[in-house]
């Protein structure tokens, strides 16, 4: 839900004056650094969630993130919100990142032959003294994709493939245009700088919803890049991960193949690509597609019944590929059917990830570590999930999943 | 009136005995089925013939003979080489095409040397395999792409399930066949592969009665000979794979000289003694991808779908939209066999000429499978020199999901690799059917042997997988990312799709 009116934009922001800003060293904000492939990072990762849909203001998950402040080095944060549009709830948001308002005119006319734009809006930044020039333009659009078309039949794609196809075409071209989130009633604020300096650069506290993750980064080898930044989203998906995927060369095959683009730079964003084929193409129960990703031992899953240790092996021959291997602690939300909050580490849990919930049982909490959790709520309970066992949160029915179950409790055979 | 035209070619080899210390046993000379050496004036006297298998050496109880490569007699030339000056005396002597065994003999571009792994530093946590499990299960077999859902969201297990074999570790005895090597040599293989819990090909002379005990880990060769293919056979093993044709010598069928083709051999080949055993070049009902898929489908029918059936395939230049033809023919593996690839016999300018290596092909056709949205349904096999547990794990890098390994396993066993396979006389009793150089084998030694060096290489997959920060071996099928080249051509790197030392992740 927006608070109060972006209001007419201002003249700081009119297009003379934003290229105006000097070009100091290689630093990148949307076109995509040269020669770079993707980078890594290890990071802080935070979500709240309140199961009764009541809304929870950005100024509390500001405050879970940048407690962690050992966790991040200024080269990257983000924060995502669900329930944030109930007005436009059934329209697609994109956020864009511009590099000029040139850039925007280019883009808008490309959205405009697509899809009808219901409404569309400068989203509030401000300027913050501490952070690296030059800033991108963002904006924001509700649309609807034009389904009535030639071009909309000839790619012989449903609404929600077609939404993946304009965004990867978006990406992929080199139009100092990055579409940064994608999906219903959510919206997605990141960019290079410490987490405390995004969330005052979009005003975070502005902002309320019934779900929040975010993330801060202390990536390695890697430039400042704004649309690198977590959380990594397509469609009504978003990512913050923290970790490494040391199969990221076998994850991007498995992605590439189902027509997926690579061009975030970041092995984080084959994760969200992940989810998307896994559970919303393919159709996996949650748990199901988290056993892909984050697979039992052979050794175990012999021991399991006989028609368990079936689907287990299933699962894991038929998405090697997806096996995101290396150390990682993900959180991931969605907002359909309903908003949804996944958290997850991988199988030996070489990320932290810890667990919280209020007293009253509404509001849940996913983050790095304890304290994040603790700085907003006190009295919560809090516990480790474990290895590999991933965490359900749903707005209206409350933890579905706690990851301390059997892999497929939930899963229907 | 015939004409003499044989000509002596100078010597390679020959076997040096100290007679201070020679004990004058004639173990040597009886060692020796080249009959190089001979008990004369109370000496081993060498004569000429000696191909450097080393029996003698090994034999010697005094440990006092070596055998020594001869400096080259031909005068100098930098064109024609003492090699191309051999090859053509000998030709000439004989006017046929020129035999020899084992992989290509030149120095073909040995890429695999060229590769650098990546280890795991700060970012991420290396593993260590003796204190935290690192897997090198492997399947083998079709895989569905997806798993079914149903409308009502139930997870539907028979309808995505195909027919796969397990395999405690990558790597599968490649394909040698019962005649090319001997009744011993094959009764350690496929013990050895029975211990390991892997794959071992049969090679395509069928199976003898005595090796179906064998048969859960063996996957049957349908070759263009059909030699010894029976639906019983068929329904037995654990795998079939139509073998189209081997990295040695791509385009030819297998040869099997007369000589190996005794009692045994001729029964369990179904064919006359003495005769020689020359495959078809192509199979001759399959002259196009659409013969091929009938007969993958005959497999399958007469195996009732219940094992995985496989093609392999010489790597050639074009192997990557071969492969592509085969997976869309049906086929659940493939096996794609590099140009330094062994053999038991083949025309000598073949086997140095034809192909591509493995790393490239692999490569291709990994890329190629990808590009066309079809690598996560088939199992890709790698053969074609494989020698060492560093190019195994940089061929899975490349693409492999499986390696095929033949020239280590049969040096295990006590080959030296001096390329007389296609002689018959193998003093070492593998590639030979001559009863007493046989019984000179001991299965139970040899099998251990080769039982032994596969778990070597085992242990340091694991090594390296957990210095890479990877506990199971199929995030390392294609992962390019953990190679690196420092060869002395980027544009191999380029095709490779593998980036040069020294540069980073971004």
């Amino acid at each position: 839900m927006l608070q109060g009116n972006d209001g007419p934009v201002p003249a700081s922001w009119m297009a003379s004056d934003f290229d105006a800003y000097p070009q100091q060293g290689r630093s990148y904000v949307v076109d995509i650094p040269h020669r770079h492939k993707y980078r890594m990072g290890s990071c802080g990762i935070a979500g709240c969630i309140n199961t009764d849909g009541s809304m929870i203001s950005g100024s509390k998950i500001e405050k879970m993130i940048t407690t962690m402040g050992e966790r991040e080095n200024g080269l990257g944060a983000g924060f995502v919100c669900y329930g944030l549009f109930p007005d436009y709830a059934d329209e697609y948001c994109l956020q864009v990142l511009y590099e000029s308002d040139q850039s925007r005119a280019g883009l808008e006319e490309y959205l405009s032959d697509r899809a009808y734009i219901i409404k569309d809006e400068k989203v509030k930044t401000v300027a913050v003294p501490t952070m690296k020039p030059p800033f991108p333009l963002v904006w924001r659009y509700f649309i609807r994709p034009k389904t009535n078309t030639e071009s909309f039949w000839r790619k012989g794609l449903d609404e929600e493939d077609y939404m993946v196809h304009m965004v990867m075409q978006i990406n992929q071209a080199d139009n100092g245009a990055f579409c940064v989130s994608s999906g219903k009633n959510m919206a997605v604020f990141k960019g290079s700088g410490y987490a405390k300096e995004i969330a005052q650069f979009y005003d975070i506290g502005r902002y309320k919803g019934n779900m929040w993750l975010s993330h801060s980064r202390f990536p390695t080898n890697s430039p400042g890049w704004w649309a690198g930044s977590h959380p990594i989203s397509i469609l009504d998906w978003s990512i913050c991960h923290n970790g490494e995927i040391t199969s990221y060369g076998v994850n991007k095959k498995l992605v590439e193949m189902a027509g997926y683009k690579c061009s975030l730079l970041t092995d984080s964003e084959v994760i969200t690509y992940l989810w998307d084929l896994l559970v919303r193409r393919h159709g996996l129960p949650i748990p199901a597609a988290s056993f892909a990703m984050a697979p039992w031992y052979y050794k175990d899953i012999d021991r399991l019944d006989e028609q368990l240790r079936q689907l287990a092996l299933q699962l894991r021959i038929t998405y090697k590929e997806a096996f995101l291997n290396g150390p990682f602690s993900i959180l991931v939300g969605r907002s359909e059917p309903n908003v949804t909050m996944i958290a997850l580490a991988d199988r030996k849990k070489l990320r932290p990830l810890v667990m919280g919930v209020s007293e009253d049982g509404n509001s849940v909490f996913a983050a790095s570590e304890e304290c994040a959790i603790k700085a907003v709520q006190k009295d919560a309970e809090t516990w480790a999930p474990k290895a590999g066992n991933p965490v359900i949160v749903r707005l209206g029915e409350g933890i579905v999943r706690r990851g301390t179950e059997a892999p497929f409790q939930g899963v229907r055979l | 009136m015939s004409v003499q035209t044989v000509v002596r070619l100078p010597e390679k080899y020959r076997p040096v005995v100290d007679h201070e210390l020679c004990l004058r046993c004639k173990k040597c000379v009886r060692a020796c089925s080249y009959e190089v050496l001979e008990f004369k004036d109370d000496r081993i006297r060498p004569k000429p013939g000696c191909v450097a298998c080393l029996r003698c050496v090994y034999e010697c109880p005094a440990q006092c003979i070596t055998v020594k490569e001869m400096e080259p007699q031909f005068a100098h030339h930098a064109v024609f080489d003492p090699v191309l000056r051999r090859s053509i005396i000998a030709q000439s002597n004989s006017g046929g095409v020129l035999l020899s065994s084992c992989g290509a003999n030149v120095e073909y571009m040995d890429i695999f040397s060229h590769l650098l792994l990546d280890a795991a530093q700060v970012t991420n946590p290396s593993i260590d395999p003796l204190r935290e499990p690192v897997e090198t299960r492997t399947y083998l077999g079709r895989r569905p792409g997806k798993v079914t859902v149903t409308d009502d969201g139930r997870i539907d297990l028979q309808s995505s399930s195909t027919p796969l074999v397990v395999m405690d570790m990558p790597i599968m005895i490649g394909h040698i066949s019962l005649g090319s090597i001997s009744y011993n040599a094959q009764a350690a293989l496929f013990q050895a592969a029975s211990e390991l819990n892997i794959v071992a090909g049969t090679g395509e002379g069928g199976l003898h009665a005595d090796f179906y005990k064998h048969s859960k880990n063996l996957c049957a060769e349908v070759a263009s000979g059909r030699f010894g293919v029976t639906s019983h056979y068929l329904k037995e093993v654990s795998s079939v794979e139509i073998k189209i044709g081997q990295g040695a010598k791509p385009g030819h069928g297998g040869h099997l000289p007369g000589e190996k083709v005794q009692e045994l051999v001729s029964q369990t080949r179904m064919i006359p003694l003495g005769t020689d055993a020359l495959s078809p070049y192509p199979h001759h009902d399959i002259y196009s991808i659409e013969d091929l898929q009938q007969l993958i489908s005959v497999l399958k029918e007469s195996t009732e779908y219940q094992v995985p059936v496989g093609v392999k395939i010489a790597a050639v230049h074009n192997v990557g939209a071969i492969a592509s033809g085969i997976v869309r023919a049906g086929a659940d593996f493939i096996t794609v066999d590099g140009l330094r690839g062994g053999t038991g016999s083949a025309p000598r300018v073949i086997r140095d000429h034809a192909g591509m290596p493995i790393e490239i092909a692999i490569s291709a056709v990994d890329q190629r499978l990808q590009e066309e949205g079809l690598r996560d349904k088939v199992t890709l096999c790698a053969s074609g020199s494989i020698r060492s547990a560093a190019d195994m794990i940089k061929c899975i890098a490349l693409g492999a999901d499986v390696v095929g390994v033949c020239t280590a396993a049969m040096i295990a066993m006590g080959c030296t690799v001096c390329q007389q396979c296609h002689r018959g006389m193998c003093t070492w009793g593998i590639a030979t059917q001559r009863q007493d150089l046989v019984d000179r084998l001991q299965t139970p030694v040899a099998a251990q042997r080769v039982v032994n060096l596969f778990r070597a290489w085992n242990e340091e997959l694991k090594e390296m997988l957990g210095a890479m920060g990877i506990d199971s071996v199929e995030s390392l099928v294609g992962n390019r990312d953990r190679l690196r080249y420092i060869g002395p051509n980027p544009r191999i790197a380029e095709i490779l799709g593998v980036k040069h030392s020294g540069e980073g992740w971004g």
